[in-house]
């Protein structure tokens, strides 16, 4: 694999490999985020993964004021091809780290490991009755398939979470089995209540909160997936697996958290 | 309470630095969308440098003090009137219990900062005051916990910046020399004639304009490839080019990743400058490399610190 690196403005970079939606490549983001993470540099202010890139947002000036500034030159980028070398040495075992002084990678952050051991399974139940799920009918139609086949479709397989965005909490999943895949909405909807799980080409995903929308509603979690508590936040981040598993309407409003 | 909302501007809002570490979580980092002039209030106050400030577009808010309180306007020139007496810019100013201050009319720029002595009686949302979700409306109420010491230690003749930094500051942020950028990842997929284009023709802003982004109006570009990629974590200041083949330049309340191609960045000294432009300004770019990017946000910088 290919890494890149991207200067982002003055303020980012990008790692990045091939534009791939793929398993194995968002692991590896995970992997160099955790990575990265490790060091505790205090001018690192974001470490975004997204599909097949890494966003690393820095401080300008706590970045020339730290000693792994003048280490490398006093550039971002070395500094930045640093932290590959470190990763990529870490992945494959090596002891010395030459660019990053006293900084040994932990070797259970390494890409090999953390490839291997996704993380668990969250499983999300979700109503699919046809009061919530408000465009089933539309796959229906276009898709000549039936509800029940869409809802074993959906709560069958395991998707894994590519990136968040849009609103605080919204996780972007795949990948949605052909059968089931469906376009957006050609326009938005004004409101899509907070809980709807959607459908958008081969991704899904759930709205955290009441927002506009134009992803084809399937159903709803009673589950909130996003608390502004700063103990709770996000229940999702890149690299999750997720399934659905169907419930009814009553338990839908016995669980209800909204 | 001791700032009260008497009437509601169009979009007015409390801001800070922005909130940074949670951009993984789709969480938007907000914040000023002219840190500079923002600064320059808190500075002159003798704030620290992050503090909340009201954040106002033309049409203003306006605001009835029930409290003592010094403070400061910097940024934009909507002509403050303070009990319908006009009053200075960048100016430590006393107002008293019953003061109504109420802006009039934009002279210059687009928005305007209004900063308080002392500390803000609000609590903090992971660590700031801004939100996307949030605007002032009428009868909001806000208070500021007075610095015991605040007195007259900031009016005139206790400055604590020279008229001369703030003279430069504001100078630079309303100039209107071509923004430096730095070309992003997509920057290659333009036509090699569109780069030619992007480079050498005027834009200017776009009525839609708002803290989420400014679409820029002026030639259109196009891409060698078709406009569709994964998206990626994106940052304020980002140069997005639109289906359409137009452009929009992502501002503070941007989200945290995007799937438009990604052309570059205006650099942060330069984001002021663009928040402040006018609809009516011709916007150049500039291309610019990161070294020359960070001397000039250190340049900027170091007349903040060594202020005397």
């Amino acid at each position: 694999m290919n890494w890149q690196l991207q200067l982002l403005g003055d303020h980012a970079l990008v790692f990045s490999v091939e534009e791939k939606m793929s398993e194995e490549i968002i692991s590896k983001m995970i992997a160099l985020k955790k990575n990265i993470e490790a060091f505790h540099f205090d001018f690192i202010k974001e470490l975004i993964p997204s599909y097949h890139t890494l966003t690393l947002v820095y401080d300008i000036e706590l970045f020339y004021g730290s000693e792994i500034a003048k280490e490398n030159n006093d550039s971002i980028t070395d500094f930045g091809n640093a932290l590959l070398t470190a990763f990529n040495s870490a992945a494959t075992n090596v002891e010395s780290v030459s660019s990053i002084k006293n900084l040994k990678s932990n070797n259970d952050l390494s890409e090999k490991k953390s490839f291997i051991e996704l993380e668990k399974i969250i499983r999300i139940p979700v109503c699919y009755d046809e009061r919530l799920g408000i465009d089933l009918e539309n796959i229906v139609l276009k898709n000549k398939i039936s509800v029940e086949e869409i809802i074993k479709i959906h709560s069958e397989e395991t998707y894994l979470v590519y990136c968040l965005g849009f609103l605080p909490g919204f996780a972007y999943m795949g990948k949605v089995r052909e059968s089931i895949q469906i376009a957006r909405h050609a326009s938005p909807r004004k409101e899509v209540a907070a809980g709807s799980v959607g459908i958008a080409g081969m991704q899904t995903g759930i709205y955290p909160m009441n927002s506009p929308g134009g992803w084809q509603i399937i159903g709803r979690t009673p589950l909130k997936i996003f608390d502004h508590n700063p103990a709770i936040l996000g229940k999702l981040e890149a690299g999750n697996q997720i399934q659905f598993y169907p419930i009814s309407f009553s338990e839908f409003e016995k669980l209800n958290e909204y | 309470m001791a700032i009260k909302i008497i009437k509601k501007g169009i979009s007015d809002t409390i801001q800070d630095i922005g909130r940074y570490g949670y951009q993984h979580l789709g969480i938007q980092a907000n914040g000023y969308l002219d840190y500079l002039s923002a600064r320059l209030a808190n500075t002159i106050l003798g704030n620290p440098t992050k503090s909340p400030v009201f954040e106002i577009h033309f049409p203003a808010s306006s605001f009835t003090f029930t409290k003592s309180y010094i403070i400061c306007i910097s940024g934009a020139n909507f002509v403050p009137v303070l009990n319908e007496k006009s009053i200075a810019l960048d100016t430590a100013i006393e107002v008293k219990e019953n003061d109504t201050l109420q802006f009039l009319k934009p002279i210059e720029g687009r928005i305007s900062y209004i900063a308080i002595q002392g500390k803000i009686k609000e609590e903090a949302w992971l660590d700031s005051h801004s939100y996307f979700a949030n605007s002032i409306q009428k009868d909001d109420q806000f208070e500021w916990e007075a610095r015991p010491t605040m007195n007259k230690k900031m009016l005139p003749g206790n400055e604590t910046i020279t008229s001369l930094i703030i003279n430069e500051i504001r100078s630079h942020v309303f100039s209107t020399s071509p923004l430096h950028f730095i070309p992003g990842p997509a920057w290659k997929d333009l036509t090699h004639e569109s780069q030619k284009v992007f480079l050498s023709t005027g834009y200017h802003i776009g009525m839609q304009a708002n803290r989420m982004g400014y679409p820029l109006k002026g030639a259109l570009l196009q891409l060698s490839k078709p406009n569709q990629y994964l998206s990626a974590a994106v940052t304020r200041g980002t140069l997005q080019l639109l289906p359409n083949g137009e452009l929009m330049v992502l501002m503070a309340d941007h989200q945290t990743i995007g799937g438009y191609a990604n052309l570059g960045q205006i650099i942060l000294v330069d984001l002021p400058r663009l928040a402040q432009a006018s609809n009516q300004t011709s916007i150049h770019f500039k291309e610019t490399s990161i070294e020359t990017a960070h001397k000039l946000y250190q340049q900027i910088e170091k007349k903040f610190i060594h202020r005397s």
